[in-house]
């Protein structure tokens, strides 16, 4: 037979169950802002009820089944693979837009440089044996010459800059695995004493969700409640409760820059990982510095030797103002690598600017101007990449902006994508204030009611010692 | 479905900051005038813009030396003219002085004239523009003709690019039109004839003279005539550059500037729209159970 001492005793419950779920409204308000934050739920259940002699079972009141927490697999399984090409078009893209040693309409860029060379030896065919003319042509060749060292320095200097940001991003990536193996053995311990660690699944979920942004890394769940992390290349970057380390290194196959490489478990080794085994923002770093800016360095470097060389041999097929034959007009190094950095005009043309070669002949010296007009028709000189030095820039220029354009686009198309799946993901998981409030208040009213019954039963209890 | 203020918040930030972005964009076009600035905003007008770049300056600078050259040959062409001037001068002193009517003395006096005819004509022919001397074929460091009227320049003409490609000789061949190489007359030799056959009272000599000079006279005139078509054609060809210039001007500003009525409509509707985003978001925040409780 139910008695009074019993209600009070589901009173003291019901108080706890409802103080709970005001406690976890409150949590979920406090955390409202939190990323990475599920809402947890208080499922509320009501006790075993006593039986009773009378073929009848009296209710025992409310307790608290569980607290759990308001997620959706399908979209959390979507979203690792959205953050990890939204981070690596957008890391390419915002790198790529950084980079302005190609911009167009630079003043004094690139094709102002070549424009104004050709301009002056243009106005020195008119007078070939005006000093004035002749340092004006061998001044604008040296702007050339810095022109294309500045542009060439402008991209290694980007190059290098990424490498900066992929050691900072590799660093974050081993503190990011390391933190998923240990909170991996944290679940797996809370679960093994009950309950559901709500909040550790949520901050595991946010290491592995920046893990997949900063490597592309796939959360792979196994029935222990660990989660491994597995790189796009297949190699296995956290594993149970163990996180292996990655590094970077002088890239053999690059000089000059660096390359990823993971120190795999149980190995001592480390080994060198393809761009393409990666993903997220390191790839797309390592994509715009291996694919977009060192093309467009290859292609520069091409530019300047090819003209170089072509502008030498037609330099010294004249003669100078001494009566002497050309020289070379710029100093380049015996293969097109690494000439844009380096080309530079002759010294000791730069020194003295009667080695200029304007003349076709020693006899024509000072006023023939054949080798000056022979040095303009250069300007419609197919190179070897098949195209004249202006034609040649305008195509490095417009490649380097199509693959940069093509970042962009496919930057916002993914993070359109993502805003989309985290949207849905914040609207199962995120929390409403105003939903929280009501559940506070609705928790507030009945554990007002059930302090009611409390009182109540009490003043029952008093009746009932009362009674003479 | 189900909205959560994180929600609104994330969408308030991410519509406004869209806004703004497009409103900075179009702020940028309008205070800068330019389409783009990264090759990436417009990759096939930036690659455009370095071809009509390079073909805008380089009528700009075939048009530049043109106009210089047809500077010095207009000079060239002038002085041409003087000697024109001074060959006629010696025929009718030769005619004069050919007839009967003047005696030995008369010559003689005449001579002096001839003489200075001769200084004249080579101080004309040594003619120097901007430090060169214009008559002496790519030898323009020196003077071309001596005191004797003797020619030390050489036989190479100057040419200049007057269209892509194209060139023209911008220079007056003096060992030609004034030393008759090439099997005319040397007109310099004329005047020191004339001279000497007044000095010498020679009137057969005289009228030999004058028939070299009728000869000069002509060729000195054909002289003037190639000066005059190579003229013609470098104001041709400067049209032509300028013209070029003129349209590679317009088709850079095609690929490169903005519209600036397009751009300001532009500015003004991207401005309309961050208002809008900003007011519409601002009036979502308002909206809370906390404000009801």
């Amino acid at each position: 037979m139910a008695d009074l001492l019993a209600i009070l005793t589901q009173g003291a419950n019901g108080l706890s169950a409802h103080r709970a779920a005001a406690q976890t409204a409150a949590h979920n308000i406090q955390n409202v802002n939190t990323e990475g934050y599920s809402r947890q739920r208080v499922e509320l259940e009501a006790m075993p009820p006593e039986y009773l002699r009378t073929n009848a079972y009296a209710g025992m009141g409310v307790t608290v089944g569980a607290i759990t927490q308001a997620r959706d697999a399908f979209l959390e399984r979507q979203i690792p693979a959205s953050m990890s090409a939204t981070s690596q078009y957008n890391a390419e893209s915002q790198t790529l837009r950084s980079v302005v040693a190609l911009n167009p309409e630079t003043p004094g860029g690139l094709s102002d440089a070549m424009n104004s060379f050709y301009s002056d030896l243009r106005s020195l065919g008119q007078n070939p044996s005006q000093p004035a003319l002749r340092a004006a042509v061998v001044g604008s060749a040296r702007n050339l010459a810095r022109s294309f060292n500045r542009a060439a320095e402008g991209i290694s200097d980007a190059q290098a800059g990424i490498d900066a940001r992929i050691a900072a991003d590799v660093q974050e990536a081993n503190d990011l695995g390391a933190r998923v193996a240990a909170l991996n053995g944290q679940i797996v311990r809370s679960r093994a004493t009950g309950g559901e660690p709500n909040d550790l699944l949520d901050e595991r979920r946010k290491a592995s969700d920046r893990l997949s942004a900063l490597l592309g890394a796939t959360p792979i769940p196994d029935s222990e409640g660990n989660i491994s992390m597995a790189l796009p290349g297949g190699m296995v970057f956290v594993s149970s409760q163990k996180a292996a380390t990655l590094s970077t290194a002088p890239d053999p196959a690059k000089p000059g820059f660096l390359a990823v490489q993971v120190t795999k478990l149980g190995s001592n080794t480390p080994q060198l990982i393809a761009n393409g085994s990666l993903g997220g923002a390191v790839r797309g770093y390592l994509d715009a510095r291996d694919v977009a800016l060192q093309g467009s360095r290859d292609s520069l470097d091409a530019l300047a030797f090819d003209f170089a060389e072509t502008l030498n041999t037609q330099h010294q097929a004249g003669f100078d103002g001494n009566g002497n034959p050309g020289a070379a007009l710029f100093a380049v190094g015996a293969l097109p690598a690494g000439t844009a950095a380096t080309i530079s005009v002759d010294a000791a043309l730069a020194a003295d600017n009667r080695l200029f070669a304007a003349s076709g002949s020693a006899a024509g010296v000072p006023g023939d101007s054949s080798n000056v007009l022979a040095l303009v028709a250069t300007e419609r000189t197919v190179l070897s990449g098949g195209n004249t030095p202006a034609a040649s820039l305008a195509s490095i220029i417009a490649t380097f902006g199509s693959r940069s354009r093509e970042s962009n686009a496919r930057a916002d198309q993914e993070s359109a994508i993502a805003t989309t799946l985290q949207g849905l993901r914040e609207s199962v998981a995120g929390v409403s204030l105003d939903e929280e409030l009501i559940a506070m208040t609705k928790a507030q009213r009945a554990f007002d009611a059930v302090s009611k019954v409390i009182q109540t039963a009490d003043s029952m209890l008093d009746t009932l010692m009362n009674l003479r | 479905m189900r909205v959560t203020e994180k929600m609104m918040f994330q969408a308030g930030q991410v519509q406004t900051g869209a806004a703004r972005e497009r409103l900075e964009k179009a702020l940028g076009e309008v205070t800068s005038g330019k389409r783009f600035v990264h090759p990436s905003d417009d990759p096939a007008g930036s690659g455009l813009l370095v071809t009509a770049k390079a073909a805008q300056q380089r009528h700009a600078a075939i048009d530049q030396s043109v106009g210089r050259a047809a500077d010095e040959l207009n000079f060239a062409e002038g002085v041409v003219g003087e000697v024109s001037n001074l060959v006629q001068r010696g025929r009718e002193l030769a005619m004069q002085l050919g007839s009967g009517q003047y005696g030995a003395s008369d010559r003689s006096n005449a001579a002096k004239e001839v003489d200075g005819l001769f200084n004249s004509l080579v101080g004309l022919m040594n003619s120097e523009v901007g430090g060169r001397y214009i008559f002496g074929g790519t030898q323009d460091g020196s003077l071309p003709f001596d005191t004797n009227g003797n020619y030390v320049g050489d036989a190479n003409g100057r040419q200049i690019e007057i269209a892509p490609g194209v060139l023209q000789t911008v220079s007056l061949r003096a060992d030609v039109g004034i030393k008759g190489v090439g099997g005319g007359t040397d007109v310099m030799q004329v005047f020191r004839d004339l001279s000497t056959a007044m000095r010498a009272n020679d009137v057969p000599g005289i009228e030999a003279a004058l028939s070299g000079l009728d000869n000069s006279l002509t060729q000195v005139s054909s002289l003037r005539t190639d000066a005059g078509s190579a003229l013609s054609i470098l104001q041709t060809s400067s049209e032509v550059a300028s013209l070029n210039r003129h349209q590679m001007t317009i088709a850079v500003a095609n690929i490169s500037e903005v519209d600036l009525a397009e751009a300001a409509s532009k500015m003004a509707l991207a401005s309309t729209a961050l208002q809008a985003a900003l007011s519409a978001t601002a009036n979502s925040f308002k909206l809370s159970l906390i404000d009801k409780l």
